[in-house]
Parts: C-alpha cells; structure tokens; sequence
C-alpha cells in the first residue's frame, strides 16, 4: 500500500507537469510532428450511393471468378512493385508462382 | 430553416461532393439541387454540415435509392427512420424512390432491380407506400425504372401498375423520360405508351439521363442507364414532347459517372429550362 | 397464382452465380436469350459494389493495381453483401477478408493498410462531439491528485491503430509525401486516426503513445495508463501524447476520479 501510494503521488505531480506543459504548447508546436494528409480532402471519404448502372452485359459480374485451386490468374501488380521488397515477408516465391499462371 | 418554393419551372441537378465548394461558393443558377438519401445516413461530420449551408441557399430534393419499395421482404423499419430523421433536418421540397427493389434476405444489391406487374405485387407495393407515406408524412414521388428484363408472371403494363399505385395510394410519379425511353426500346414498344397511360396529375418531377447502348442476345439495342452521358437527343425529344401533354413540371439532369464540371451540368439544366419555357408558352397559346 | 417471393428469391440467387443457368419466368420481346440481358444486373451489383469499395480503398487498389483490386472485390462482394443500404457503412469486412486472400499473402501490410483507409472513411462520417479546449481542462490542475484516477473519453471519430508494418508511412507516400521506395514495410507503426474540424487527420504515433492512448480508450485511469506506456518505451512522452490530443480535438469528456463513464 505504501509503495503504490508513493507511486500515485508522483504520477500525480508529473501528470499534473505534463498537463500543464501540454496544455501550453501551440498548436503548431503539434502539428510539427507530421500529420499526414489526403491530397484532395473528402472527396473520397464522400457517400457513395447513387443510380447508375454499369457499363453493359460483358464485364464483371457475368463471369465467375474464382480464387479457390488453379483459377486465379491476376498477380499485385501497383505501387507495391516500387517498395522495397514487394512481396515479402513470405514470398518472391509466391509472386512468381502467381505470375506463372 | 425556411422551406424555398421553387418557381414552376424549375431545374436542378444531382449534388455530387466534387462540386460542393463551387455551388457554395458560386451559387449557380439553378432552382434546386437532388441528393440520394442513403449519402446522408451516417452520424455527423463535414457532409451533412454542407448540404446544410447548400439547403441554406437552394431547395432540396432527396432522392432515395434504398427502400427497396418493390421488395417482397417487410420494409426495413430502421431504414425508414433514418429517411423520417433525413427529412425533418432538411425539409425537402420532394421526396422520391423508385418502383424497384434492392433488398433481399438480409443483403443489399445496390441495383434498382425489376418486378412483375401484377395484381400481388400491385398490392405489396401500395401497401409498402401507404407505409412510407404514413411514417414520413408526407407524399412519396415514385420514380418509373429502367428495366432489362421482363417476366412471364406480369399481367399489366408498366403504365398502367404505376396509375394504378398513384391512384391507391395517393402518391405522386416521377416520371424519368430517359427510364422510359431505355425500357420502352430495350422491350419494343413506344415509350408514349407508358407516359400517356400516366395520371397527368399525379406527375411531380421529371428526370433526365444519358444512356449507354449495348446490344442482346439478338443483336437488338440494349440501352443500360448508365447516367454518365448527356442526355440523348431521343429523350430530349420525349422530354419536349411530355412537356406539352402534361405540361411543366420541376425537372432534374442526373449524372452519377463521367462527372463533368459543374458549368457543363448547369449548361444541360438550362437547355431543359428553354424546353419548360417554350412548353408554357406554347401551352398559354393553344 | 405465381406468388412474388420465389420470383425475387430466384432472381437474388441467380446475381452472383453467373455459372448456373438462368432460372425461369423471364420473357424477352424478340426472343433473344435473357440471360444476356440479365447479365447487365449482374454487372450492376458487382461493378457498382466494387466501386464503392475501390472509393473507399484507394490506396490498397493502387498498391495491387486495378486488375487485382477489381478481381479480389469480386470475390469479396460475392462473400460478403452490404447489410444495408448506406455504402459509407461497406467495407468493414474487407480487411480482413484481404488477410484472408491467399493471393494478397504477399503483401503482409495490405490488411492493416486497408484497416488505416476504413478508418478514416468511418472518422469522416462519424458522429459530431465537442471536443475539449486547453481552456476547458485547465481548471483540472489546481487539483494534481485527482488526476492519476481521471478517466478520458474520445471523439466518436477516433480509431487507434498499431500495426507491425509501415502502413502510415506507406499510406503518407500515396499523398505525395516521402517515396514509396523508402518505405521501410518492416518498421512497425501506429496512428491515430480521427476527424480534427472537417478533416480526417492520421496521425503518426510512437509505440509507446499508442500504448497509452489504447489504454485509455480501454478505460484505463491517466496514471495507469502512463505507467503502461513507460513500461514499453522508457522514453514514452507524456506532454507529446496529452499535446497532441488535446490540439486535435481528440478528447470529448474529462472525468476526475468517482465520474465513470456512464
């Protein structure tokens, strides 16, 4: 009891120092430490319901895709080629194997 | 908030979030802006506080794409909540939905998907109406689909299940020129047919789309309501030709994909005001 | 009479399963095949679905490239249906239907990469809360000894995130800020995500920071909660944390010691 008691009093006291430093500091004093940030804000958090229909009879949906067994055939194949290890921890192996398809 | 009667023959377009700023800022020319109702349901935040400041400035249609009003399912409760909630806070000149349905079994199709006509779900669908009408409040606008497909188990015509709906229930229509012209086609028939059929009174608002065209398994036009064109000319010529038969009405350019800048859309509205106009003129002298 | 339900029932089975054949009760005025025409619902609901989500997840689309994205949500859509008609509400299963994707296995990061996009979706559109001022907990330091026990409610719009990759750096180098090429994938990051005034803000934590701040949001009393903090990370800074909620609006209700949260 008495050793948790000492520990609350001097959480109390450095809370209290720590509040009132933050309390004080600017908001560009905050800001500083690199919030990243949307290029064109909204816009894509925007709703996204509307009434459009697609475009037509021969796309997506009336054909199956299947990523079960052998049937998968598209490989990550965006931004992620430019990192530094695209397909790691688990696998060059696995995107080749993909590719290979 | 001040509810802003829009002039006879107004115009306006559908709001989509990348020209927000603009009409806040600039403040087109335009009678009244559409929104779909389901891109106003979450809790808070930066959307539902512009469409206030634009409600500010513009009356409001709210449009609603989720009711799934054609749906053999009950009506989803919560959702008409959300719409009753939606429409206090805004106080919409015009609420509408669509004789379709997007639901079943629990999940959501994000289609406006067809139905038979006939007497059964002649029925459900004004009992589903009565419902709305009841809890909202208010008279429903109920908007003619584009269809695809039809089904051996219809026994009326599309004309005839929507005059039949608005005389039941007592709502009003919708009347999407460039719906019936891709149904009319896509079926063979001639899209007057449905329109004439139309209680002329009951007609509330009119849309207008463009279309993309596609072929079936004939090799015949089939037309997909795509709204991400400018409005055909055949739908232009429709739309003129139903302004003299029911006359003016509100009238709204919907664009939902390929979305052009703001003036562009602006620029459609007005052609559709110069048809409203010449429509009144001409029904003053005849 | 042909009743409705089966009609509809039939008409919902047969959208997602383009391989089986049409079920009947359809006419066409010329006599071609239907399913041809019925092929554009099916398209509909799958394209339509997926661009919502692709809407929402620009950054995962743009890591696995259009084709991927447009197959993987295929796949998902036909799993996972929205539940309601509100598609701001769409998406939530899909980070860890991604963890769950034998062919995205590769790219480790995509889940909580795609838990960081969700994220900020729900901040945008979560409920609005007056956020507490410097002016508003000044008065709680004339008395220091009721605050270890004082519990901190955040804004609706908060969600922290701690992830063993570098999502946030990744995420960031897709706004244009630092390359894609100098994103360490193995470097584990934290951010809190939250709407600050109309802006979604994510803001890069240290771990020990996101220690104190999930604590926090656990319930966890100040004092133990920086405890916890310090525990991982010796050099944990409380006036950073307590900064940097308190500038971004992050804090809506302050309750001393005996004021739980109701």
């Amino acid at each position: 009891m008495t050793q948790s008691r000492a520990i609350q009093t001097t959480t109390a006291a450095a809370l209290a120092l720590a509040l009132g430093t933050a309390l004080t500091l600017g908001n560009t004093a905050v800001a500083g430490e690199g919030a990243a940030k949307e290029k064109c804000f909204g816009i894509a958090l925007k709703g996204k319901n509307d009434c459009a229909a697609g475009p037509g009879t021969s796309c997506a949906g009336s054909s199956k895709v299947d990523y079960q067994g052998n049937a998968w055939k598209y490989v990550p194949a965006g931004t992620c080629e430019q990192t530094a290890s695209p397909t790691s921890p688990t696998g060059q192996g696995q995107l080749a194997a993909f590719k290979a398809m | 908030m001040t509810t802003i009667a829009p002039p006879a023959a107004a115009v306006g377009i559908g709001l989509k979030a990348q020209h927000v700023r603009e009409v806040i800022d600039l403040k087109p020319t335009l009678d009244f802006f559409e929104v779909h109702a389901e891109n106003y349901m979450g809790a808070g935040g930066p959307a539902l506080r512009h469409l206030t400041r634009i409600r500010e400035r513009f009356p409001l249609s709210i449009h609603g794409v989720g009711l799934s009003i054609g749906g053999s399912a009950p009506l989803d409760r919560a959702h008409l909540d959300r719409l009753a909630t939606l429409l206090q806070r805004f106080e919409p000149c015009w609420f509408s939905e669509h004789l379709a349905w997007s639901s079943h079994g629990g999940a959501f199709y994000n289609d406006l998907l067809p139905l038979p006509y006939n007497t059964a779900t002649l029925a459900r669908v004004c009992d589903h109406i009565d419902e709305v009408q009841e809890r909202l409040g208010r008279r429903l606008l109920l908007e003619n689909p584009s269809t695809y497909v039809e089904f051996v188990a219809s026994t009326m015509d599309e004309g005839g299940f929507l005059a039949e709906v608005a005389t039941r229930t007592g709502c009003g229509l919708l009347l999407d020129l460039n719906n019936a012209y891709i149904s009319a086609v896509n079926h063979g028939r001639d899209p007057w047919d449905s329109i004439a059929a139309l209680p002329a009174a009951a007609v509330g608002e009119f849309h207008l789309a463009g279309f993309a065209e596609d072929r079936d398994g004939a090799g015949d036009r089939l037309l997909i309501d795509t709204h991400g064109a400018p409005v055909a000319e055949a739908v232009w010529d429709l739309y003129r030709r139903t302004l003299r038969h029911l006359g003016p009405r509100p009238t709204l350019i919907e664009r939902d994909q390929a979305i052009p800048p703001l003036a562009i859309l602006v620029a459609e509205a007005e052609c559709a005001r110069s048809a409203l106009v010449d429509a009144a003129a001409w029904l003053e002298a005849a | 009479m042909m009743m409705p339900e089966p009609i509809q029932a039939r008409f919902a089975n047969a959208l997602l399963a383009p391989e089986r054949p049409l079920p009947p009760g359809f006419v066409t005025w010329n006599g071609s095949d239907p399913s041809v025409r019925f092929d554009v619902y099916r398209n509909n609901v799958v394209v339509s679905l997926t661009a919502a989500l692709a809407d929402g997840f620009p950054v995962t689309r743009a890591l696995v490239g259009e084709p991927f994205f447009a197959a993987m949500a295929r796949c998902f859509v036909v799993e996972h249906l929205p539940e309601s008609p509100i598609l701001t509400d769409y998406g939530d299963a899909l980070p860890d239907f991604i963890a769950a994707f034998p062919p995205a296995h590769g790219l480790a990061y995509l889940p909580d990469l795609a838990r960081l996009e969700r994220a900020r979706v729900k901040a945008y559109h979560a409920a609005d809360a007056r956020a507490l001022t410097a002016e508003d907990l000044a008065p709680h330091l004339a008395d220091p000894q009721r605050l270890p026990a004082t519990r901190l409610v955040f804004h609706p719009s908060s969600t922290l995130l701690v992830s063993e990759h570098a999502i946030v750096s990744l995420w960031a180098a897709h706004q244009g800020q630092g390359r894609i090429e100098d994103v360490e994938l193995h470097r584990a990051e934290s951010a809190l995500v939250l709407r600050d005034g109309d802006e979604v803000q994510v803001l890069p934590l240290a771990l020990a920071i996101a220690r104190f701040l999930a604590a926090l949001a656990a319930g966890t009393p100040l004092g133990e909660a920086a405890e916890i903090a310090t525990a991982t990370a010796p050099d944990f800074d409380l006036v950073q944390a307590l900064a940097l909620l308190i500038h971004h609006g992050g804090i809506t209700a302050w309750k001393p010691s005996g004021e739980l949260a109701a």
